[in-house]
């Protein structure tokens, strides 16, 4: 069940603070990083949503993404609507897609939900692929930022694009802990704890689960629209099976079931990536290795685990139950 | 009013429960008695509509919802509490009633709000931690709490979805005398407007609570009456008493 | 379109078949026994064929290459069975997921350590290299043989799995591990055993693919999305769902991108998606 702990803010302001910090006084480059580390922050707490909170580990959260991007292109780009009607329908076909994969798949669970949501995302993958009039492998370009020059803002500038894509970051996150801990964001977790007494207390599961895949499609659209807005050049690459699965990578690396976990781990990962790059080119070993010991260390995430041990320091009196052995697992599971 | 009629469930060729007809009154306590094997299980599979029934019906407070799923029927105040804990362990007890309570409530349908700060659903987790006497462990996790208290949690979750007909499956199953007595009380203490299903191997608790028994054997209805006529019965002492004794 | 078009389409459905089965036989032999989902399964492929290469290029001798190369691929399958496979067998599909996903980045790049980023080819053996006339086709004799040698692990597998103490211990320990842990099978040791000799078939797969299509460093990654759907199509378990998934999408895909080229590859997926919501447990499942 989820809380907003102080510690949880701390982590939250500390994070998007240092992206701030690092856009504003890095180079040009440091700028596109931000860019990049918040576009994948933004997908990770959409995985997580519907991952560590609902249990869906969805493998296509990569297509979602991918489906905002290329309606708000194709509305822009080939239709030559304004870019705000065109990111809402982006948005709206993201959380379509999304509700409906969870709909339809709503009556499996574990590798068969993974595996009912790599065929959807890859059917999506497939279509853009093949799709002669969307450029098929080679996508499209065209695409102009949102003129928010009556704001005084100029997109186009690399600073500015950068702290708007922290504040929508943060905008996510936002709306993700009000609907975690909304009356929905509740049951969802009592779903993922047990589906079958849930149901026996009169809640309409498949519904459920449903709505929340189309939240977390709403998050992961946002990503898709600043995504093509970033690069102002979209190809069915963001849509392929392995872009979701470095987003439940960033999700473990994290701290699945945290929500300011995924953000930390999508710092780490790119920040890594980006080093790692300097020096090899086979960073795609460390990155494998790296997940394989976050798994094998307990599969926490690094955020998750610095919660427990300072959960741990700050409550040192042990509680009058005589549960030590248990006690570090339930507080673990408490944060859960 | 609960009316079951001539109801029965086949699975594959084998005849769980056959042609079962009775009714329970508003507010009533039913016990329902039988060996093992004897369709108890299924007939609360049936009535709460987790299984649907090879023929018959089943109306409930004047409308038929024989046709009616699991969700439905517990949105019009059924609710069951099972013979294996069926809890949400990874939680809290506060959470596990907060749970039930929003549910409940249509609370699983604020997008905004959080469910556990509203008053209603506080008072709720309260009473119903009251009447279960788990008051003073609202903040323990369900995994770390013994057994007994996990029984009465069960219970917990299904009032508090303040039913208005409960189906209580052998909820003193594998507890100890001290635990019956407190579950006898619990019985004793439930308000009258909630009329109470009740499976219960106890027979002591049983006799005491019951307004009225009825005896299943092999699917079927074989007596029903009041706790003394069940007890002089012949039927009854030799297929299940007798057995039990 | 005549009767050589449909025969010729016929083969190279067959072929793309029998390639997917013998990868997709492993994998579902180890999910139905373990329930361990192991998508680093088509790296095992990727070796097959690179060792293929390698033996091949230092020795000459191709068929010395196509015995060799499946059995370093199972070795390399045992120290991964007890590092990591092992391990995480109790772990949930989660976790299995994100480990092997991770093997598939680390198999990746040292691959492109060791023979780098280029394709590379593998001539057929001079005895294969030849096409065979029949009924009006000429084909390819080295892709008759891989039909052939695909049908022959087809059946042979039927015969141990149906007709062999192993196989009988084998399928009892997928309809109940415990079961028949308690009736005297070390099940831990035939776990280990049905997994290398997955690795084997992903290793022969991998070698005998090789000289059809040249070694890349995607191909894992190409074939193990096809691979996945026939398991999930045919029935997680089950050798007679492989070879029907095996099939089904082995024909689907050749005649879908001949005949419906716009539509064939999501053709594919819509199918695994139908499969899904309609009979999640596959068309064929291990278990009643």
């Amino acid at each position: 069940m989820f809380y907003q702990t102080h510690l949880r803010s701390i982590a939250l302001i500390l994070a998007l603070g240092f992206l701030a910090i690092y856009a504003s006084f890095g180079s040009y480059f440091a700028r596109e990083i931000v860019v990049e580390i918040t576009i994948l922050a933004i997908l990770a707490i959409s995985l997580d949503f519907c991952a560590g909170f609902g249990g869906m580990v969805s493998l296509c959260h990569g297509a979602i993404m991918g489906i905002a991007a290329y309606v708000f292109t194709i509305m822009g780009v080939k239709l030559g609507w304004p870019s705000l009607p065109s990111a809402t329908l982006g948005l709206l076909a993201a959380v379509l897609f999304s509700g409906m994969v969870g709909w339809v798949t709503a009556r499996t669970s574990g590798i068969f939900f993974i595996m009912a949501t790599l065929a959807f995302g890859q059917m999506a993958y497939t279509f853009f692929f093949k799709s002669r009039w969307l450029g098929g492998d080679d996508g499209m370009g065209g695409i102009s930022r949102f003129d928010l020059s009556w704001l005084g803002l100029d997109l186009n500038d690399a600073l500015v694009f950068a702290l708007l894509g922290v504040g929508v970051l943060f905008l996510v996150y936002v709306v993700a802990s009000i609907l975690l801990r909304s009356g929905f964001g509740r049951v969802l977790c009592g779903i993922h704890s047990n589906e079958n007494r849930m149901q026996a207390m009169g809640v309409n599961t498949a519904k459920h689960k449903a709505l929340a895949m189309a939240c977390s499609g709403f998050m992961a659209g946002m990503a898709g629209i600043i995504a093509a807005q970033h690069t102002l050049y979209i190809s069915p690459e963001l849509l392929i099976w392995t872009v979701s699965g470095e987003v439940l990578l960033v999700v473990i690396l994290g701290g699945i079931g945290t929500l300011v976990g995924p953000v930390i781990g999508a710092i780490i990962l790119i920040m890594m990536k980006h080093e790692l790059s300097n020096y090899t080119d086979y960073w795609h070993m460390i990155v494998g290795v790296v997940l394989i010991l976050a798994v094998l260390a307990g599969g926490r995430g690094v955020y998750g685990q610095i919660e427990v041990w300072l959960e741990a320091f700050f409550k040192p009196q042990a509680p009058k139950e005589p549960k030590e052995p248990t006690e570090s697992k339930e507080k673990e599971q408490d944060l859960a | 009013m609960l009316k079951v009629d001539q109801l029965s469930k086949d699975f594959g060729g084998l005849q769980v429960i056959r042609d079962l007809s009775f009714q329970v009154a508003d507010g009533e306590r039913r016990v329902i008695l039988g060996p093992n094997g004897a369709g108890k299980t299924t007939l609360f599979h049936l009535l709460t509509g987790v299984k649907q029934a090879s023929s018959g019906n089943i109306s409930y407070a004047g409308t038929d919802i024989s046709a009616m799923d699991a969700v439905g029927r517990a949105s019009i105040g059924i609710a069951r509490s099972y013979q294996k804990n069926n809890l949400f362990e990874n939680l809290t007890i506060r959470e596990n009633l907060m749970l039930a309570a929003s549910a409940a409530t249509g609370k699983s349908n604020w997008f905004i709000r959080d469910a556990s700060l509203h008053a209603d659903v506080k008072t709720r987790i309260e009473e119903t931690a009251e009447m279960v006497a788990l008051s003073d462990q609202l903040d323990m996790m369900v995994n770390a709490i013994s057994y007994g208290n996990r029984r009465q949690l069960e219970v917990g979750l299904a009032l508090a979805t303040k039913p208005s007909l409960l189906l209580m499956d052998e909820p003193t199953s594998g507890v100890g005398p001290a635990m019956i007595d407190r579950f006898h009380h619990l019985l004793d203490s439930l308000p009258r407007d909630i009329t109470i299903l009740i499976i219960e191997h106890d027979m002591d608790l049983a006799f005491s609570i019951a307004d009225r028994i009825t005896v299943l054997n092999f699917g079927e209805k074989v007596f029903e009456g009041t706790p003394a006529e069940t007890r002089g019965n012949a039927t009854v002492r030799q297929i299940y008493l007798g057995e039990a004794k | 379109m005549d009767a050589s078009f449909w025969l010729l389409q016929c083969l190279n459905a067959m072929q793309y078949s029998m390639l997917l089965f013998l990868l997709s036989i492993g994998l579902t032999v180890i999910f139905g026994l373990m329930h361990f989902v192991n998508l680093a399964h088509a790296s095992l492929y990727m070796l097959g064929a690179y060792f293929g290469i390698s033996v091949s290029a230092m020795t000459g001798q191709f068929w010395l290459a196509f015995m060799l190369s499946p059995i370093i691929v199972t070795c390399i399958g045992a120290v991964l069975y007890f590092t990591l496979i092992d391990r995480m067998r109790g772990a949930g599909p989660m976790n299995q997921v994100l480990v092997t996903f991770g093997l598939i980045f680390v198999i990746l790049d040292l691959v492109r350590l060791g023979w780098g980023d280029i394709a590379l080819g593998l001539e057929a053996p001079a005895e294969l290299s030849h096409t065979v006339s029949f009924w009006g086709i000429s084909y390819p004799a080295y892709r008759l043989f891989i039909i052939a040698l695909g049908l022959v692990v087809m059946i042979s597998m039927w015969v141990v799995l149906r007709r062999t103490q192993i196989g009988a211990m084998i399928r009892a320990s997928v309809e109940n591990a415990d079961m028949a842990a308690s009736l005297g099978i070390n099940v831990g040791r035939l776990f280990f055993l049905v997994f290398c000799f997955g690795c084997a078939l992903a290793g022969l797969a991998g070698v005998a693919a090789a000289p059809i299509f040249s070694a890349t460093t995607t191909m894992g990654i190409t074939i193990l999305i096809p691979t996945l759907i026939v398991v999930v199509i045919g029935g997680l378990g089950s050798l007679e769902g492989a070879i029907t998934g095996s099939l089904i999408i082995g024909f689907l895909e050749t005649f879908g991108a001949v005949l419906l080229p716009s539509l064939s590859a999501v053709l594919t997926y819509m199918l695994l998606a139908a499969v899904l919501v309609f009979r999640p447990q596959g068309l064929i499942p291990a278990r009643g």
